[in-house]
């Protein structure tokens, strides 16, 4: 009955859906090699006092990684960053569910919402340290509030993006507020919490280097400055390529959840490998 | 059949509300009175914009009326204030939209159960009924896949047998079958009669295409240009079981078809 070549198709779409995502790695592969070159080049041309050599970095970066010490302070980074991001993103996704129902409210707070995400978060940096400490707290409030308005933006996005006539249809079959709530504003609302999560993954890993930079005892960050105040500059760019390493594992996790979550979304082809 | 009325409309009427820099708008709606009786398939057909999705939404409670009143089995429904709405009237009113509005992030069966699901009904016994329903419609093997997965004839299956689950005394339908191409559609016309020949449902079923009205109906009500008022009523008393590929060749169709024709402008 109806259109099977419809069912048919999909072993040959994954076939070239293989295909282009192997093209799409060797074409990455280039370009990574192509970046190496110029860091090479780059390297050979300014000397290593200024721009450490891809292969000292990479040699560098594998005798801290053994000693354990790139691994211990990469950890603390993560741990920061981790923490501030559940701790922010989690009260970010729930406000807007909670303030559906109660516009005036949303539109009493809009404007200072706004004025949040408009906040340059990082100059937020040494207030938090003055107010709690060089330790890990303050690293952990400043992802926190950086986290908290990217995702809140998104998820409210999705609340907004509600499609009414699904409401009604839940309506008409007997669904209370509740279910309208769990099984139609919720799933909805998913895809634009993921896009905030995936804007904001970076930027809680910056948050806390960066918080690092300006007071720390421990973290890439802490690396970071160390290695530059002894005009190491072989050791900036170790820690810098730990953080990035960072950044890529988050990046891949978000994809995975994201992958698993949305699995009733059409299929975005290349668009979901580029982050990971 | 002793014709029991169990839906009963009297002077409808609908404009929508004034807005700032806008008229208030002309009535979509106006005095429009009749009766659906009970285990009986009413087409209703008219010009588009004729407010035919509207009279549907009012009767399925999720509009308000700017006038007039509905009786459902001699019960008064209230619907000229929005607090006072109950969309589906406590799951007596079925409704099945124009769009399929299945939910995107549901599989074909958890749409299909979604309806048991809210109202606290999922057991084995609803559940085999949820799959006789999808065997029947020709839904097997497409039980997971999701709603962009499936064929727009699929999706229309789908959104039918969804209402059908969980037998709402009557069924609202609006022009369900419109974007389907005639060979898909002739399927889903003979799908549905076979269904509504087993549990006998009250069906009000719109259309804008007079040969799918007479198809389908026991009765036919011609509804004017806006504001809609009923131009005229046609008893259709082909037999049944119908054969819905040979209907056309029937004497009374063609009679039908004319006298509809010259009401429909």
């Amino acid at each position: 009955m109806a259109t099977p070549q419809h069912t048919e198709s999909p072993p040959a779409a994954g076939q070239a859906r293989i295909a282009a995502s192997l093209r799409a790695r060797g074409d990455q592969l280039l370009v990574m090699v192509l970046l190496f070159a110029i860091w090479q080049g780059l390297s050979l041309a300014f000397g290593t006092y200024w721009i450490g050599s891809p292969w000292g970095v990479a040699a560098r970066l594998a005798r801290g990684v053994a000693s354990g010490e790139v691994l211990r302070h990469a950890s603390y980074t993560l741990l920061e960053a981790a923490a501030g991001f559940f701790i922010g993103a989690l009260p970010a996704i729930a406000l807007p569910f909670a303030l559906r129902r109660l516009p005036i409210l949303t539109a009493i707070l809009d404007p200072f919402m706004m004025g949040g995400y408009g906040a340059p978060k990082l100059a937020l940096a040494p207030l938090f340290i003055l107010w709690f400490g060089i330790g890990i707290e303050s690293k952990i409030a400043l992802v926190a509030i950086t986290v908290f308005f990217i995702v809140y933006f998104s998820a409210q996005a999705g609340v907004r993006a509600l499609d009414g006539r699904l409401v009604q249809m839940a309506q008409v079959m007997g669904a209370n507020e509740r279910d309208v709530a769990r099984h139609i504003v919720l799933p909805g609302a998913v895809p634009y919490i993921f896009t905030g999560i995936r804007i904001a993954m970076p930027y809680s890993i910056g948050g806390a280097v960066i918080a690092e930079l300006i007071s720390a005892n421990r973290g890439l960050g802490y690396l970071i400055q160390l290695a530059a105040m002894n005009f190491d500059t072989t050791g900036v760019f170790v820690a810098l390529t730990a953080t990035t390493c960072i950044v890529f594992l988050g990046n891949w996790s978000v994809s995975a959840v994201d992958r698993r979550l949305l699995r009733w979304r059409p299929r975005p082809d290349l668009d979901m490998q580029a982050g990971s | 059949m002793a014709a029991v009325p169990v839906l009963e409309v009297r002077g409808l009427s609908k404009r929508f509300a004034e807005r700032r820099g806008r008229d208030p708008s002309s009535w979509v709606i106006k005095d429009l009175s009749f009766t659906v009786n009970d285990g009986e398939f009413l087409t209703i057909i008219g010009p588009s914009g004729s407010g035919k999705t509207t009279l549907l939404n009012m009767l399925a409670q999720i509009d308000t009326a700017s006038g007039g009143e509905l009786f459902f089995q001699s019960q008064a429904a209230p619907i000229d204030d929005p607090k006072s709405l109950k969309p589906g009237l406590s799951r007596k009113i079925g409704y099945v939209t124009q769009e399929d509005n299945l939910l995107p992030w549901r599989t074909t069966l958890q749409n299909v159960l979604f309806p048991l699901l809210v109202q606290r009904r999922l057991d084995s016994e609803t559940r085999a009924r949820a799959e006789s329903l999808i065997l029947a419609v020709g839904l097997a093997g497409f039980e997971n896949h999701y709603p962009h997965e499936l064929s727009g004839g699929m999706r229309k299956r789908a959104s039918l047998i969804r209402t059908l689950v969980y037998d709402p005394p009557v069924i609202l339908m609006d022009e369900p079958f419109g974007a389907l191409d005639a060979e898909t559609r002739a399927q889903l016309q003979d799908d549905l009669l076979r269904l509504w020949s087993l549990g006998r449902k009250t069906i009000v079923f719109v259309t804008h295409d007079i040969a799918e009205a007479i198809a389908l109906g026991d009765r036919t009500l011609v509804l004017s240009r806006s504001p809609a008022r009923i131009a005229g009523e046609h008893a259709n008393t082909i037999p049944r079981p119908r054969d819905i590929r040979g209907i056309m060749t029937h004497p009374q169709f063609a009679v039908l078809y004319q006298r509809i024709r010259g009401q429909v402008q």
